[in-house]
């Protein structure tokens, strides 16, 4: 009997009270259940092959560990208050949770490799179908700050999808880092209020809107052409360099000379590591959470609408739990993941 | 195979135009047919017919790989998108206007922002998030009045205050005694990619963009 078919005997009445569940989050159900159990340990084998040890953090946290978790502060924790009137968050982020063990409780080990499993809840725009529940596992590499990290980080995320059975040509790993765009904006001398501007325009590769922006508030320079040069479209990684050398020529500091060394020190590392043609440089991917300072990087696969996850390079987060040591992760999104997952 | 969202109604020609100008042209006529989605097969595309605040969705949750829509209709869905080109035809602009001699149209101009009310302005439209977002920017405290047509009436007769709608002309203001007050938006159509389509198609999709975007 499916209950849908059920006329209303009333059709003016609401259903009971928590007859369904809120609203963006799901009952997995028997083969789903079954399907998301498979393809969670399918990553826990890749993860812990590759040397990193799981962790289990709570379910709430102190809010101010997921003060900076948010992507352009639009997806805030959900928050309630304790019986001692103590501000308390639903687990917004794994990363921020692993920084707080790894910078206190672990901080005597170096390097750490660390993976995680579970769910996460984010308050986000109902209306845009992003669940607020999401399942994510994740893999955090701290203590470590060569560029070999971030190819290693890269790696492991490719071989995620992998082991997921996705195949690699219909996969992308789109890699930027926010470092050269921060110079750039600190190069120019944008306002905060610019330099959100210049990020939306940049992460919807709205040329036309970017091109009015940098006319109407951005001094001609070196920096304005760069910033210009954003909203490009990908290069594979093997058509990059041509890419990368003129985002050199138009570097206008220091900072952003050695951002963009660091990256292409990065993608030589991940091509020694067989990252192949699923690899690609898009110097406008300039979104991201709040807390990434290097590299970042975005996961696609074919038949999933949106990134089926991402990660960065967050050198000074572990620093606001007092152990200010450089780290890299990633996590993936399992809702996206695990209906395309054919794991072995 | 791109799937492109076109939306019905009067900038479908000129996306058409374009479209067949960047060499994807629909098997069929569309004034002709009654299908939901027309193959364009030389190009290996199809496209599907919409209305147009819909578009964003489609492109959005990935059922079409690009779309066209106006930027009013891009910014009121919220969609998360990739925007890379003004198509530069269905222009307009969205506005906020009241009847002529209020006291709102006369207040709005002193930069009295309809404080002589007492109460917050009542403002009927299509468009409430960006109607909020607007009032919220220049911190006036707003009644939205959400409508899905006829937005012109609601000020005459006497649902709101003020209406926030697209004005091309702005025959039909005039015609029932109204004025804009302010410009909010300029609009005209732009070409929305879907986030995943842009890296998984990127070889299909940069020389139809290329085409789409350059000169006439």
């Amino acid at each position: 009997m499916d209950g849908l078919d059920e006329r209303p005997k009333d059709p003016w009445r609401d259903a009971p009270a928590g007859a369904a569940p809120p609203q963006g989050t799901q009952d997995l159900l028997f083969e789903a259940a079954r399907r998301l159990r498979r393809c969670e340990s399918a990553l826990a084998r890749v993860f812990e092959a590759h040397g990193f040890a799981e962790v289990i953090p709570p379910a709430i946290e102190p809010a101010e560990v997921f003060a900076e978790a948010s992507a352009g502060g639009g997806a805030g924790a959900l928050r309630t208050v304790d019986r001692n009137g103590r501000l308390l968050a639903l687990r917004a982020d794994f990363t921020a949770q692993v920084a707080r063990i790894a910078a206190t409780r672990l901080s005597k080990m170096s390097p750490l490799r660390l993976y995680y499993r579970g769910s996460v809840v984010r308050e986000s725009d109902l209306a845009s179908g992003m669940p607020r529940e999401r399942l994510q596992a994740g893999c955090e590499l701290v203590g470590e700050a060569d560029p070999a990290a971030d190819a290693e980080m890269l790696a492991l995320a490719a071989a995620s999808l992998h082991a997921l059975g996705i195949d690699p040509g219909g996969a992308r790993v789109a890699v930027g880092t926010v470092g050269y765009f921060s110079s750039l904006i600190d190069a120019a001398g944008a306002s905060p209020r610019l330099a959100r501007a210049l990020t939306d325009a940049i992460d919807r590769k709205d040329l036309p809107g970017l091109t009015l922006l940098c006319n109407r508030e951005v001094p001609p320079g070196k920096a304005r052409d760069a910033l210009l040069m954003l909203a490009q479209p990908p290069r594979p990684q093997t058509e990059a360099s041509s890419l990368l050398a003129r985002a050199q020529d138009l570097a206008p500091n220091d900072a952003a000379a050695a951002a963009l060394r660091r990256l292409a020190n990065a993608l030589h590392a991940a091509q020694a590591r067989n990252l192949g043609a699923e690899l690609e440089v898009d110097l406008g991917e300039v979104r991201g959470l709040g807390y990434y300072t290097g590299l970042v990087f975005n996961l696609y696969a074919a038949g999933a609408p949106r990134a089926v996850g991402g990660g960065g390079r967050y050198d000074t987060l572990l620093g606001r739990f007092g152990d200010p040591r450089p780290a890299v992760g990633f996590s993936l999104d399992l809702d996206a993941l695990v209906p395309l997952a054919r794991p072995a | 195979m791109i799937t492109v969202a076109l939306p019905k109604g009067r900038t479908m020609q000129a996306a058409l135009e374009r479209f067949a100008r960047a060499g994807v042209v629909p098997d069929e006529d569309f004034s002709s047919t009654r299908k939901l989605i027309v193959p364009a097969s030389s190009a290996q595309a199809r496209f599907l017919l919409l209305k147009d605040p819909d578009v964003p969705l489609y492109v959005e949750r990935g059922a079409a790989d690009v779309g066209v829509c106006g930027l009013d209709h891009v910014l009121e869905s919220g969609a998360d998108l990739l925007a890379p080109l003004d198509l530069g035809f269905g222009t307009c602009r969205l506005c906020l206007a009241a009847g002529r001699g209020t006291g709102v149209a006369n207040g709005w101009r002193s930069g009295e922002s309809g404080a002589e009310l007492g109460r917050s302005l009542r403002v009927a439209t299509k468009y409430p998030r960006l109607t909020a977002r607007a009032f919220a920017r220049r911190g006036v405290p707003v009644d939205i009045v959400p409508l899905s047509g006829s937005v012109e009436l609601a000020a005459v007769a006497d649902l709101a205050d003020a209406i926030v709608d697209l004005v091309e002309t702005g025959r039909t203001l005039e015609q029932n005694g109204l004025v804009v007050l302010e410009e909010l938006l300029q609009v005209s159509a732009r070409l929305v990619v879907n986030r995943a389509s842009y890296r998984l198609k990127l070889e299909e999709l940069l020389p139809v963009l290329e085409r789409l975007g350059g000169p006439a």
